[in-house]
């Protein structure tokens, strides 16, 4: 008799032990598809869509979670434009802004009244695992695109999961659920066939917990866009200070190579022609964990670093410095204008480097509506030599240009000579 | 009774007709002492009567673009005094008395002294072989690639024949249409003069660039050659080659300049600038040079790090 009793526990213990059945895509649908939304960005005078993407219900039922970037057009315009959700059968109702976390591309909104039942949420299932993303592609409908999960990316900074499955746009600001119907993330964006990314939900969750009553108006929502934008770039580079930097050699000139798990440095030499008395060699690092800004503005966050080395043994000083010169001429690849930055400050300094005089560069502009935030420009070119030239040019957007100047010392403090 | 001279004016060429006769009549029919074949002109315009006591008399017999003596309109004009100027319709005249003073002789530019540039064809010579020295220099000094003397030849006759050649048809035609001659010669001295001039300043002051490490000689210069050298080079032509009379070139020249310098000046970033007060690239002083000849001192990064705390923020556009 004990034995069976034995055998019975150890039987529903095996039971109780074992995963909850897996759900299908269409019963992920069917459990949720009153809990998604569509989110519109309507104008109040002609009552049509400007944009659209995907929300679902969260917190106490009458909130909802999409991107920042589906509402972004409210920061800028918040009199011109307003949200609202539509929902099966067309349910719908305005939605007021709460909370934002520019960094991750996340908006909280709040309806009025209560709307459904909350999606729970859950952490990341193991790689590999299928999970689900939810939204309307294209103003089409609601629809749910399977995939599997590729993990957290630490090249986005851990912001971002590997969804190898298609979103299209539309479905920005949707669910992505394990096989157990919880929203493991937020989709935000596509790069190519099925490979998409999703914000990991605890980022959702910290939102949520800390969601104010809402902006008092458009300055309001600027400034708070800004302070978040400039916090976390301002991190973001005491992180990469904080950081080991490989060395990575060029030539006569030993650098700094991909200087956090963010950065990417690739060889970009441009192919020079057969018959070429020169010869030139371009690395570019890049990070890849940019950061939404607004409509206008589109992404800031994006630091860049270029080495150019040149060298001739066949070309004389002045046809080599004439080439150098040409060379010499690096922007912030950026479509702006005046409503959005100041013109550019610059100021040049003849620096000494590792006993190597470089004459360098610093250049500054500042965004009209976010306080505080510049774009940074630094560019430093090895001069004295007859037919050896290097330049560094390091771009940063939307950052607070007191903070990136340790970063710059550092660059050129770890730049070294290699006679 | 003393033999007058009738100055027949057109387009800034003069022509001069003694009147012999004790009347002359002058119009459009073929039956007048002098023929006049400007269509503003009455076939019989006015007759002049000379007098024993030298004076002069001048008869309107136009109805349509009467004569206008001295300016006014009258009928007839009896009068001693010279020169008398009249306007036959369109055309401008003068009675003038055969001892009328004429305005100094103007010397050939150069004279014919050969040490002078313009009093030699051999210096028009040199000038054009240093022009195309100056552009086949300009392509070896760019040449970043192997170098080939076909490229250099293309270059220098698409950069600098081509160039000189353009200025020269085009400034002779107009010169030809203004005094109505050709100074072919001359033309080629001095375009040459002035497009040496131009390399030469400019490399002058890019070279100034790097040495202030700052923009603003380059930027001085483009401005200061199109609104000011160049067309003070055009009216020096017109004063001491064509011989025009110094207010007269000056406007000529600001003229003559303006299709060159307008689309240039208009096409600079500095200008751009200055008209839309906003440009979304950063103009920093990205100039090099070989000779490395800089008076801002060489810093530590320390140092840098310290003073670029002050950069001043970007200015915001209006």
């Amino acid at each position: 008799m004990l034995s069976r009793v034995l055998v019975a526990l150890i039987l529903l213990a095996g039971v109780s032990a074992s995963p909850v059945a897996a759900l299908d895509s269409k019963k992920i649908f069917q459990l949720n598809e009153e809990r998604v939304f569509q989110i519109r960005v309507l104008n109040r005078e002609t009552g049509k869509k400007s944009s659209i993407g995907s929300g679902f219900i969260v917190g106490d039922g009458s909130q909802m979670a999409t991107n920042y970037h589906v509402i972004g057009q409210v920061i800028l315009e918040p009199d011109v434009f307003y949200i609202s959700y539509v929902g099966k059968n067309g349910r719908e109702g305005e939605l007021k802004l709460i909370g934002l976390d520019v960094a991750h591309d996340l908006a909280l909104l709040r309806a009025d009244e209560p709307i459904g039942e909350a999606i729970r949420m859950s952490p990341l299932p193991p790689r590999g695992a299928p999970i689900f993303a939810m939204g309307n592609p294209l103003d089409l409908g609601l629809s749910i695109a399977v995939g599997t999960n590729g993990g957290l990316l630490n090249q986005t900074d851990d912001s971002r999961i590997l969804f190898s499955g298609s979103l299209n746009p539309g479905m920005s600001g949707g669910p992505t659920f394990n096989d157990q119907g919880e929203a493991i993330g937020i989709n935000v964006a596509t790069a190519r066939n099925d490979i998409s990314f999703i914000v990991p939900s605890r980022f959702l969750s910290d939102l949520i917990e800390r969601a104010t009553g809402g902006f008092s108006d458009s300055g309001d929502l600027k400034l708070e866009v800004a302070r978040q934008v400039l916090a976390y770039e301002t991190s973001y580079i005491e992180q990469l200070l904080a950081n080991d930097w490989p060395d990575l050699d060029l030539r006569q000139f030993r650098l700094p190579g991909a200087i956090s798990p963010t950065v990417r440095c690739w060889d970009n030499s441009a192919k020079l022609s057969a018959i070429a008395r020169y010869k030139r060699y371009q690395i570019r690092c890049t990070n890849q964990n940019h950061v939404y800004l607004d409509e206008d503005n589109k992404f800031v966050g994006r630091l860049v670093y270029e080495y150019y080395w040149l060298e001739s043994d066949e070309l004389n000083a002045i046809q080599f410095y004439n080439l150098y010169q040409n060379l010499n001429k690096d922007q912030i690849e950026s479509k702006v204008d005046r409503d959005i930055v100041s013109n550019f400050s610059c100021e040049t300094w003849f620096i000494d480097v590792s006993g190597q005089e470089m004459k360098s560069n610093l250049c500054r502009r500042e965004y009209v509506e976010y306080q505080g935030m510049s774009d940074v420009l630094f560019t430093a070119a090895l001069t004295g030599h007859k037919n050896r030239g290097f330049f560094i040019t390091l771009t940063m957007t939307g950052v607070d240009y007191a903070s990136t100047l340790p970063l710059i010392q550092r660059f050129l403090e770890h730049s070294e000579w290699l006679p | 009774m003393a033999a007058l001279i009738l100055e027949i004016s057109t387009r800034g060429l003069h022509r001069y007709q003694p009147l012999e006769s004790e009347v002359t009549t002058i119009g459009r029919a073929l039956d007048n002492d002098i023929i006049l074949s400007d269509p503003t002109v009455a076939p019989h315009h006015l007759k002049i009567i000379r007098y024993g006591d030298d004076s002069v008399e001048i008869v309107n017999l136009a109805e349509v673009n009467p004569t206008r003596i001295n300016k006014q309109k009258q009928a007839s004009l009896v009068t001693g005094e010279l020169p008398v100027n009249l306007e036959i319709g369109r055309v401008q005249a003068r009675l003038l008395s055969r001892d009328y003073a004429v305005p100094p002789t103007r010397q050939l530019a150069g004279g014919n002294s050969p040490g002078h540039l313009f009093g030699h064809s051999y210096w028009t010579v040199i000038l054009v072989l240093a022009c195309l020295v100056i552009g086949g220099l300009e392509f070896y000094l760019n040449a970043y690639n192997s170098f080939k003397w076909s490229d250099l030849l293309k270059y220098v006759l698409r950069e600098t024949v081509l160039t000189i050649g353009l200025f020269v048809i085009g400034l002779s035609i107009l010169e030809r249409l203004l005094v109505n001659r050709w100074e072919i010669r001359q033309m080629v001295t001095s375009i040459s003069l002035v497009y040496l001039l131009y390399y030469f300043l400019a490399y002058l002051f890019e070279a100034l660039d790097y040495l202030f490490s700052a923009g603003w000689p380059s930027t001085q210069f483009r401005f200061g050659w199109y609104l000011t050298l160049l067309p003070c080079a055009i009216a020096l032509y017109l004063i001491h080659i064509s011989h025009l009379k110094k207010s007269k070139s000056f406007v000529l020249a600001i003229l003559i300049a303006s299709p060159i310098a307008v689309p240039s000046i208009m096409q600079s970033s500095e200008l751009r600038a200055l008209l839309d007060d906003f440009s979304s690239s950063a103009k920093y002083q990205n100039s090099l040079s070989s000779l490395n000849l800089h008076l801002q001192e060489r810093v530590s990064i320390e140092t840098f790090i310290e003073q670029a705390q002050q950069l001043e923020a970007g200015e915001y556009a209006d």
